[in-house]
Order: C-alpha cells, then structure tokens, then sequence
C-alpha cells in the first residue's frame, strides 16, 4: 500500500528546494514530517503558554511596579510568602476548599450520572436541566446567587425561614460562607461532571449486570464490585480535572471576585485571588508572580502523587 | 477522481482556473512539490512567529503626532446615566472642535474600572490611557509610578487658588498639582421617611449620636427591613466610609508627618467597634442588595433598609432612579465627645506622563476643570448641579450653582452647609496601608474580632510597611 511518504518518482528526481546533498532516510523523512504536522500547535504552546509561563517565573524575581520599573530582588518575594499571614490564610483557605469541593463533585456528578443512567421517561430533559447551569455565564451565576443569598430577603432565607430556621448570613458570615461558595460551585460544574461520568457507565458492557444479577447480586454490590471498579479511568479524569480546576480556583474566582471580593474578613480569599489582589489592586507583580509560581509547584506535586497512585491513569480490570 | 499526489492537486486546480482569475503564474504553484509546499510554509510559519513574538517590542516605537488622545472613565459613552454620559460627550465634543488632537471617550464599567484589571494591565504593558480618572485612594499608585503630568504648569495662578485646599489636599505633591478634581462628594446619612413613618418616628428621632442610631435602627429593624446599613464588601470604598466614623473620636490611619502609623488608638478602636455593635445586635446586614452600599435605590428604595450610609451621588441616583421617593439626609452622627466629620471623596482628571502627547493631555484637562474661562466654570457648575448632585471643587463654581440653587433646599443644601464644611479629604495611602485598615474593618464589623487588638495589629502592620516606603507623602 503506497503512502503519503511514499512520493512519486517525478518528485523524487527533483532536489528539495533547490538543494543539492545527501537524501534524508525513510525514518527520518517520517519524523519530519510528523513535526512539522504538530509545528503549528507547538508554536501555539510555545509562545501563549510556555512563554508566558517562563517570562511569569522570572517575574518572581523581580520587584515590578506595574508601570514599566523593573528592579532584580532576588529571593525576596519568595521570602515574603514565607512571612506573609494573609498568603498563609489563603493556603489554607484553598486547602479547605479544595478537601471540600473535589469529593463533593466526585458524589454529585457520578449520583446524578447513575439517576439518569437508567431508563425512565424524559430522561433527556432531566440530563439538560442538570446539565444547564454549566452553559450560564458563571457571572449571571455569582449575581443570581448573591441575590439569592442576601440577609433576610433571600430566596434561600425565605426557605430556611419556612422551616424555623433563621438568622444566618451565607454571604457576610466568615464561617459559612466559603461553604456557600462551595455550594454554588459545585451547583453549577456538577452537570459537567455527571455527563462525563454518564459516558463512562455506558461503556461498561451490560452482560456484567446481567451476569451479576444471576448470580443473585445486589444493588450495593453491584455498584461497589461492578460499576465503581469499571469506572476507575472515568474516575482518574475527573479527580484530576476537578483538582486541579480547584487549586488553580478557574471557576471560583469569577465567584468569588463577584460575591465575596474575598471577605468576610478574608475567609474566602483563595490563593488565586489573592494573587490577583497583589496584582491588579497592589501593583506588587513580582509578588504576585512569585505565589503563582508556587501555585504551580503545588499543581505540578499534587499531579504527580495522582499519577504515581493510579500508575498514570492506566488501569487494569483482569 | 481521486489524486494521487499533492503535485497533481495543485496542476489540476491551477489548470481549472483561467488565466484573467489567477494573477498568480501557473509555474509558480505548479512547480511546487509536496515538500517544498511544507518546508515553504513552516519558513513561513516560523516566520510569523518569530515576527509576533518581538511585536510587543515594536510597540513603543513612538507617533510623530498623535491624532487623538483616549479618555477612560466610567460615565459615557453609553454609561448608566444618560445625563452625566451626556455632559462628557458635550465636553469632548466642544474640545475636538476647537483643537487639532481631538480625545476620544472610552467608557469603562464601574465595576471594572475600581476593582478590575483593565486599567493596571494597561500601564504594565505601556498602553495606558492619555486621560483618565482616579480617586485620592489610588492617587499614590499613579504618582508613584510615575505616570501622572503636572498640570499646575497650564494653570493659571487665580484657577490653582480657586479650588479648595481640603479638596486639593490629597492631588498635590511639593506644591505641583496632579489631579483636577471634577466634584467633592462627602458621606452622610439618607433616611426613608416611610419607613420613619411607619415605625412612628419623625424628624425629631433622626440620631444625632452613634447610640441613638443604634436605639433608632432597632425600631425601624423589621421583618425585611434592617435599621440601617454600612459598606460590608471589603475594599476602597469600605474604607472610604468608614474614615468619618474613626475621625469624629479623633483617630487617624497615620501621623501628620506621614511617615507612621497613628492606627493603635482610642479612637480607631470605637469606630471599629461602633460598625461591629451594629451587626452585633441586628441592626444592620452582613451584605447588601444591588451594586452594594453605594447603590441607595438597589437598598433603601427597595426597603432592604431605612437608614443608609451614603455619599452625595445619592441624590441624583434618586432622582433619576426612584423620583417620588421621600428622604432626608442628616450628618454622620458622633461618639461620646465626638466630632462631626466627613470624608470628601471625588474623582480627579489626570494625564499620563506617558502618553503620545502628555502636554496636550495635560492641557485638556486644565481647559475641562482648571481655567478661569466662562465655560471651565460652568462646565463644574452643569456636573455638579445637573448631571450629577456634588459640592463643586471650586469656589467660583460653587457660589456660581448656589445662585442657581442648585443647594437652596433639600439633601443638597444640607450638604453644603452642614455635611461640607466638617469635611476632610479622601486620605491617599498605598495599597498596603489600605489592606491593612480594610483586614481590620472587616475583622471587627464580620469576624466579631477584639477592635483593641485589631487596631494594634493593623498598626503594626502599617509601621513595617512605612518603615521601608519610599514615595509621595501619605496624607
């Protein structure tokens, strides 16, 4: 069977280019020709994330005014993470969030996975109403929710209220409203995640069901022997994804900087925006840069334990 | 059919086209190989990338002569209010036809503007705004950095005399002005009669003390309806009403030199504990409704509260959001022995040092605010009086719209001649003085913490900050 590589002779008898010289081996001919095809999305990488990244680290270095001075600090700014309590505050804040956000959305997705897994009447409209809240804008979000949650004329009040319980500010109370953050976090991914999941139990082959069904298994069981232990590369993604989505705070901080701004009294400022605090409302780039760098040091520890626990994501089911 | 070689593509689609629809040479595809096609087209691509990824270095080559000069700000066109969008729009339209550079409006949101990221990531990367707006709060982050013109030098001695020194104050640096101020916007106190009405009480019940505030916020807190509220979300804004309250018991953020921190005091500490004492016994919300404590129709025209604490704009938004709805307005009340006092907030022009044309963006702002011309003052005048509800920053301007009567009666005269006169401007501290005054504001008015011990710490805080500064006098 001819292929691309294999050219014509009329092409072959032309020197490339205009070039006189040694003709390039059969594997080596391949090899360039496979990076040239992934040259445009190197070039990609290369200038928008690796760059950005290498020009961010060094940033670190630097005392940077936001107005064109640059002045060598040396280890400086990472000294002042050290010393600095409202950068430990953070830590710990996105530590919490992160211990609270990644199970939760694990259970949410895969329990809304499993109830619209099974065959009952329009099923499709229950996967898109679940589904829904991830194609709103996260800013239509944060607003409808910081309506919702207001002190006493709240929509969630009024229900609370229904029900005898009263008096609570799930936006203005320093130890509740990082968990109200989280709630409307996970609201809003869990429908991501439930059809990620949903796309892993379809793939688990029925005769597993049936046979342990035969063999007089129950619901439990047949959750916990079949579908679990089925689902374990469904389960790597989505750990991961959700992870490292909630240590870099990509979804959280759009709620966050329209809710919260941070407070009460900095309990949900996240590393994140934090970052963007010494940044954009401080000028203290260098700063900012150098508690990025670290956030990436932090991602790139905790994707590794992920990966030398599930030995890369690869999984074996015999 | 089907090729078989990508020469043959490229002979065949030439071929189909004529000679008059293709300018290129046929031999020039033609002759074209597969591989010469790749490595011509990755010569090309790197080529691209290499020219885009030294771009931003081509950037700053500078224009001979600048045709026009951009104005951020968040007011028009197309802003939320029609009548202050059109006052700008006016502006800009009188000043482009009489000079040969002309300005060009950007509107910003609000939101974006104070809290967001556009404004700082345009000067990081050279591209900020010829003209643009800032408040005494973010005044020393622009000085210090370098970037604001001198605008003393286009003014004439008697307009530099004509704006008041209280106002002045926090836009001055070694006697050279930086900032134009277009308005002074001082804090009080709004009160729905209604609501007043409703729980029985009348004028005579307004609080003039900080215990009587809390006595009468318990009898106007309802159901739906708090007694009063207080900026919550942490930030410039927070702290700019919360300054009046640690003034009146005779605090301070730092020394009058300047150079530390006068925080640890009595007086900080009872206005820190005054903002917790209202949360503390219900009187007030942990959060607002709408655009915050700023927003008097998203809060007290909805009847989320009865009494707010709210600068001057106040009016205006009222009158063009909420016309019909009965109010008044009283002072900031005072602690124990207490002073009355207020902040005088407002935004300032200013131009870019390093604009394409820093002179002539200098020099519309000087012809916008700062000149002694017919239509300078009047321009102060129609912002203050009509587009907006303000105290002008100009004594001429001033007396010009109290003749007019823009202060004769209502809220605004009891601004002028009683909220005014015990003002204080809007200090200009850098961020890190900021945050640590805000972290104890919202310590104290949220996190129940120890108002004493927050002080203390704040201070601190400040005083290692100080220790190493180097820049504008803090005021």
């Amino acid at each position: 069977m001819r292929t691309l590589l294999d050219a014509p002779s009329k092409v072959e008898k032309r020197p490339v280019m205009g070039r006189s010289g040694p003709r390039l081996k059969r594997s080596q001919r391949e090899a360039l020709a496979a990076y040239l095809f992934i040259l445009p999305d190197a070039l990609g990488l290369a200038i928008f994330v690796a760059l950005p990244m290498l020009f961010s680290l060094s940033l670190g270095f630097f005392s940077v005014n936001g107005f064109g001075g640059f002045r060598f600090v040396g280890l400086a700014n990472y000294q002042r993470m050290l010393i600095d309590p409202l950068f430990r505050q953070s830590l710990w804040v996105t530590f919490v969030y992160v211990l609270i956000l990644v199970p939760a959305l694990y259970v949410a997705g895969l329990g809304l996975a499993l109830l619209v897994n099974r065959p009952m009447p329009f099923v499709g409209v229950f996967r898109s109403m679940f589904f829904v809240p991830n194609v709103v804008s996260l800013v239509v979000v944060a607003l409808t929710w910081q309506v919702m949650l207001v002190d006493k004329v709240g929509f969630i009040n009024r229900i609370f209220e229904f029900f005898g319980v009263s008096g609570y500010s799930w936006l203005g109370d320093p130890n509740i409203t990082l968990y109200s953050i989280l709630f409307v976090t996970v609201w809003f991914l869990m429908g991501y995640y439930m059809i990620i999941f949903l796309s892993g139990l379809q793939e688990i082959p029925r005769e597993y069901y049936d046979a342990a069904r035969i063999d007089g298994a129950g619901p439990a069981a047949t959750f916990f022997r079949i579908t679990l232990p089925l689902l374990r590369p469904t389960s790597f993604f989505v750990l991961l994804v959700s992870l490292v989505s909630a240590v870099s705070g990509s979804q959280a901080f759009d709620l966050i900087y329209i809710m919260t701004r941070g407070g009460p009294d900095n309990s949900t400022s996240l590393v994140i925006f934090y970052i963007y605090q010494q940044a954009f409302q401080f000028n203290n780039y260098g700063y900012a840069a150098a508690m990025a760098s670290f956030l990436v040091l932090i991602l790139l520890i905790v994707t590794f334990i992920l990966f030398a626990v599930t030995k890369g994501g690869r999984f074996h089911f015999t | 059919m089907k090729p078989s070689s990508q020469s043959e593509v490229t002979s065949s689609v030439v071929s189909s086209v004529t000679p008059t629809e293709n300018p290129v040479p046929n031999s020039a595809l033609s002759n074209l190989t597969r591989r010469e096609l790749i490595i011509g087209g990755g010569k090309v691509a790197v080529a691209a990338a290499v020219t885009s990824l030294f771009s931003p270095f081509n950037i700053y080559v500078k224009a001979a002569t600048p045709k026009s000069l951009s104005f951020w700000q968040f007011y028009g066109p197309g802003g939320g209010s029609k009548m202050q969008d059109q006052w700008f729009q006016d502006m800009v339209k009188s000043w482009n036809s009489s000079h040969d550079v002309k300005v060009d409006l950007l509107y910003v949101p609000n939101q974006e503007y104070m809290n967001g990221s556009k404004l700082q990531t345009a000067f990081a990367s050279g591209q900020g705004p010829d003209i643009f707006i800032i408040s005494p709060g973010d005044f020393l982050r622009y000085y210090n950095g370098g970037v604001l013109v001198d605008l003393s030098q286009y003014m004439e001695d008697a307009a530099k005399k004509d704006f008041f020194d209280t106002v002045m104050e926090t836009r001055v640096v070694d006697g050279k002005i930086y900032g134009l101020p277009m308005e002074v916007e001082p804090m009080a106190m709004y009160y729905s009669h209604k609501a007043f009405t409703d729980a029985k009480l009348s004028e005579a019940d307004v609080p003039k003390s900080w215990d009587q505030l809390i006595e009468v916020s318990k009898k106007l807190t309802k159901k739906n309806q708090f007694g009063c509220l207080f900026e919550t979300g942490p930030g410039y804004y927070q702290n700019f009403t919360w300054y009046p309250f640690l003034w009146q018991g005779g605090g301070d953020m730092v020394t009058p030199e300047g150079n530390k921190s006068a925080f640890n005091s009595p007086g900080a500490a009872q206005a820190l504990k005054f903002w917790q004492d209202t949360i503390k016994q219900n009187v007030a919300p942990r959060n607002e409704l709408g655009g915050g404590g700023g927003d008097v129709v998203g809060n007290m025209v909805a009847g989320y509260c009865a009494i707010q604490n709210l600068g001057i704009w106040g009016v205006s938004a009222l009158r063009e959001g909420a016309k019909g709805f009965e109010y008044g307005v009283f002072p900031c009340p005072t602690p124990p022995n207490g002073k009355p006092k207020s902040v005088l907030g407002g935004w300032s022009f200013v131009a870019n040092a390093k604009s394409k044309d820093p002179e002539t963006a200098a020099k519309f702002c000087v012809w916008a605010l700062g000149s002694m011309s017919d239509d300078s003052i009047g321009r102060v005048v129609d912002w203050c009086i009509k587009a907006k509800s303000d105290i002008s920053p100009r004594k001429s301007a001033l007396d010009k719209a109290t003749q007019l009567g823009g202060y004769s009666d209502g809220a605004m005269k009891v601004f002028k001649d009683e909220v005014f006169p015990t003002g204080r401007g809007e200090p200009r501290v850098p961020p890190e003085v900021y945050k640590a005054v805000s972290d104890a504001i919202q310590a104290c008015q949220l996190g129940g913490a120890n108002p004493e011990q927050q002080a203390a710490e704040a201070s601190q805080n400040i005083d290692a900050y100080l220790a190493g500064y180097s820049g504008a006098p803090l005021k």
